[in-house]
């Protein structure tokens, strides 16, 4: 038996963490720190072992003395009274069933309204106004109400389309130049935004749980996770050709509550 | 009590517990450091360090504290992915020993209400895992934070109003990231704590099971070593050990490094957004579940609320009821202080495997796109072969397991 392994363990060990110290405060590279403290560590385990494994274990046996306390009899004293635990349980739900009901009367609601409007400019993520002509075919951007609150629930989509052309359900009045529509980014199933595009189907796709909506017609589910459509922006065209909203969201934006 | 008087038998498998312990241990240690120097806001402020990347800019508080620990802090990047390794070793050594004590029958009564305890343990890890992972404020964080709220939202009847309660207003809240601080670092392990004393209490109490041994009646007597020098110095040689492997991974994989995401702006998400992998189980569902609006009873029931409410709920009340479920199904049931081989009680093989195999295919379903693009196959494909295997598969395997354990019993006997 190597009667050196421990205190050979117990050695490294120290130094190993001595040494994660230095280096910590020294800004040594990660690996270097992550190393000495854990070489260290296993070292010092491997000196517990050994030293362990030097004195040896010894086996008895005992008679088992299974203890039950005061909970434990108070448990069984109802699991052998049905009527009472009948009424426990059923006290327990009417309590639950009236939070509830209290929850749902009194408690708070959220205020309605995304902070889109008539006549609102739509500007880019830095505050720029957007042309009409700006967004390439297939392309997409993320728009915000000018100068208005921007709530997580304003932001909208900008899509140009290029593959196929926009048809109902899409509100046509509400297209720009027969191909720039505009829709609510934030996702009908969990509220993520709704930020990839692909042009070939003109789907629009969310990231956290592949919804996938069809851009050409009205953003309706095609597959994926998602209960309804994402609104739709009206947009219209201002003097300058700027674009501009004709209204706010005609339906509740974002992920529907039970 | 006298602590000298307990006898504890030794298995490997009896550790499976401990290093979830430790685990925990190591949790709390890097946890104090990371948490006097974290700031649980999302005000912004701007950040000035050696971080290249972000110097001079503005940014969340929560964010720039974290970019501050990782660069700034002594130690304090090895601090960071100390915590996220031994939190993802924290969960799998817990569902480790959740299934050594389901397949050996330690679940049994007496011991049907520790058995519970457990459960809510770990259920109370995952919780701790949840707010732990979001604090950081990063991209993924913000984005998990607002699928969150709209799960809350979905519970019937009053989830706009308990969202709004929970999160203190409408997302994005700066209450939020407060109230998961104050879950993550005090209120969760404090209960935490106190049911795992509860825990090894009943353990102690219960005294522990035994494997069947020839020669000893097991239900009469316990055999093992007295709780003194040498299982005191095993422990310790595993809890060093535990830690000493956990920090040298640290040096060699990244764990939860989040400057590349950049912190959480509004309105923006990055292309694939997976949580940790223990809560993979929920956000499968997310993926694999077509989407669908029905309005019963003055109630909006979707995707959410089949998906993160019903079903999940539907698991962890089938797990907490399993020892109900099996005294029903299984009457006579031996010897409770004696462990049984897994293979002897086929039907208890078949439904765990079939409860976990659910999980699995749950949790396969949260990495959808990934195996899509790994796999180079659409992804609508993916998502319908995960549709069937999800009705298909757990039955499918539970079966399985029940005949192999049938035909190893019906071959061999009973096992002791």
């Amino acid at each position: 038996m190597n009667r050196g392994a421990a205190p050979f363990g117990a050695v490294l060990g120290v130094l190993g963490v001595a040494g994660f110290l230095a280096a910590a405060f020294a800004g040594a590279p990660l690996a270097v720190q992550g190393g000495a403290l854990g070489l260290g560590l296993l070292a010092l385990g491997y000196a517990v072992v050994s030293a362990g494994r030097a004195a040896g274990h010894g086996e008895v046996i005992a008679h088992r003395e299974v203890r039950f306390g005061t909970l434990a009899a108070a448990a069984e004293r109802l699991g052998r009274r049905p009527l009472l635990r009948a009424g426990l349980l059923g006290g327990a739900a009417l309590l639950g069933v009236g939070g509830g009901v209290l929850l749902r009367v009194f408690g708070p609601r959220a205020a309605r309204g995304t902070g889109w409007e008539a006549g609102v400019h739509l500007v880019d993520p830095l505050g720029a106004r957007i042309n009409a002509d700006a967004v390439p075919p297939g392309g997409v951007a993320t728009v915000w109400p000018e100068g208005r609150r921007h709530l997580e629930l304003t932001a909208a989509i900008l899509v140009r389309l290029s593959a196929r052309p926009a048809l109902p359900p899409t509100r046509l009045e509400w297209v720009v130049n027969d191909t720039l529509v505009a829709y609510s980014k934030v996702c009908t199933h969990a509220g993520c935004p709704v930020g990839l595009f692909r042009e070939r189907d003109a789907a629009l796709f969310c990231p956290c749980h592949q919804a996938t909506y069809d851009a050409a017609r009205g953003a309706s589910p095609t597959f994926g996770p998602a209960p309804q459509p994402l609104p739709q922006l009206p947009l219209g065209v201002d003097r300058d050709g700027f674009l501009i909203a004709l209204s706010d969201f005609t339906v509740p934006v974002g992920p529907p509550a039970g | 009590m006298q602590l000298r008087r307990i006898v504890y038998p030794t298995h490997w498998s009896f550790l499976l517990g401990e290093v979830a312990v430790v685990a925990f241990v190591v949790l709390v240690v890097t946890g104090i450091p990371l948490t006097l120097v974290y700031r649980p806001s999302i005000d912004p402020v701007v950040y000035s360090g050696s971080a290249e990347l972000y110097d001079g800019q503005v940014l969340p508080a929560a964010f720039a504290s974290v970019i501050r620990i990782s660069n700034d802090l002594p130690g304090g990047l090895l601090l960071r992915r100390l915590h996220a390794a031994a939190s993802y070793v924290f969960v799998a050594a817990a569902v480790a020993h959740l299934l050594r004590v389901l397949l050996t029958g330690a679940f049994r009564w007496p011991r049907a209400g520790n058995y519970g305890i457990g459960v809510g343990l770990l259920l109370l890890a995952l919780l701790m895992g949840l707010t732990g992972q979001n604090l950081p404020f990063e991209l993924l964080a913000g984005n998990s934070l607002r699928v969150t709220y709209a799960y809350i939202q979905s519970f019937p009847y009053v989830g706009e109003q308990l969202a709004l309660l929970l999160y203190g207003g409408v997302f994005p809240t700066g209450e939020i990231i407060q109230r998961f601080w104050l879950l993550h670092v005090l209120l969760l392990p404090a209960v935490f704590a106190a049911g795992l004393a509860a825990h090894l209490l009943l353990v102690v109490r219960r005294t522990h099971t035994q494997l069947p041994r020839r020669g000893v009646d097991a239900g009469q007597v316990v055999v093992g070593e007295r709780v003194g020098r040498g299982p005191a110095a095993r422990s310790a040689a595993l809890a060093l050990l535990v830690a000493g492997v956990l920090t040298a991974s640290t040096a060699l994989v990244p764990w939860a490094d989040v400057e590349l995401q950049g912190p959480y702006r509004v309105g923006e998400a990055a292309n694939t957004l997976q949580p940790d992998w223990y809560l993979f189980w929920p956000e499968g569902t997310m993926r694999i579940l077509p989407g669908f609006k029905w309005e019963v009873l003055g109630a909006t029931i979707t995707n959410r609320t089949v998906g993160v409410v019903f079903l999940p709920l539907l698991l962890v009340a089938l797990l907490l009821g399993y020892p109900l479920l099996e005294r029903r199904l299984l009457p006579t049931g031996g010897d409770p202080h004696v462990l049984q081989h897994p293979l002897d009680v086929p039907l208890r093989v078949g439904l765990v495997t079939g409860w976990f195999g659910l999980i699995a295919v749950m949790s396969v379903g949260a990495a959808d796109d990934v195996i899509a693009e790994v796999m180079g196959v659409p992804l609508e494909a993916v998502v319908r072969a995960l549709r069937v295997a999800l009705v298909a598969a757990p039955p499918l395997v539970g079966w399985l397991a029940y005949r192999y354990a049938r035909s190893q019993r019906e071959r061999w006997g009973e096992r002791v």
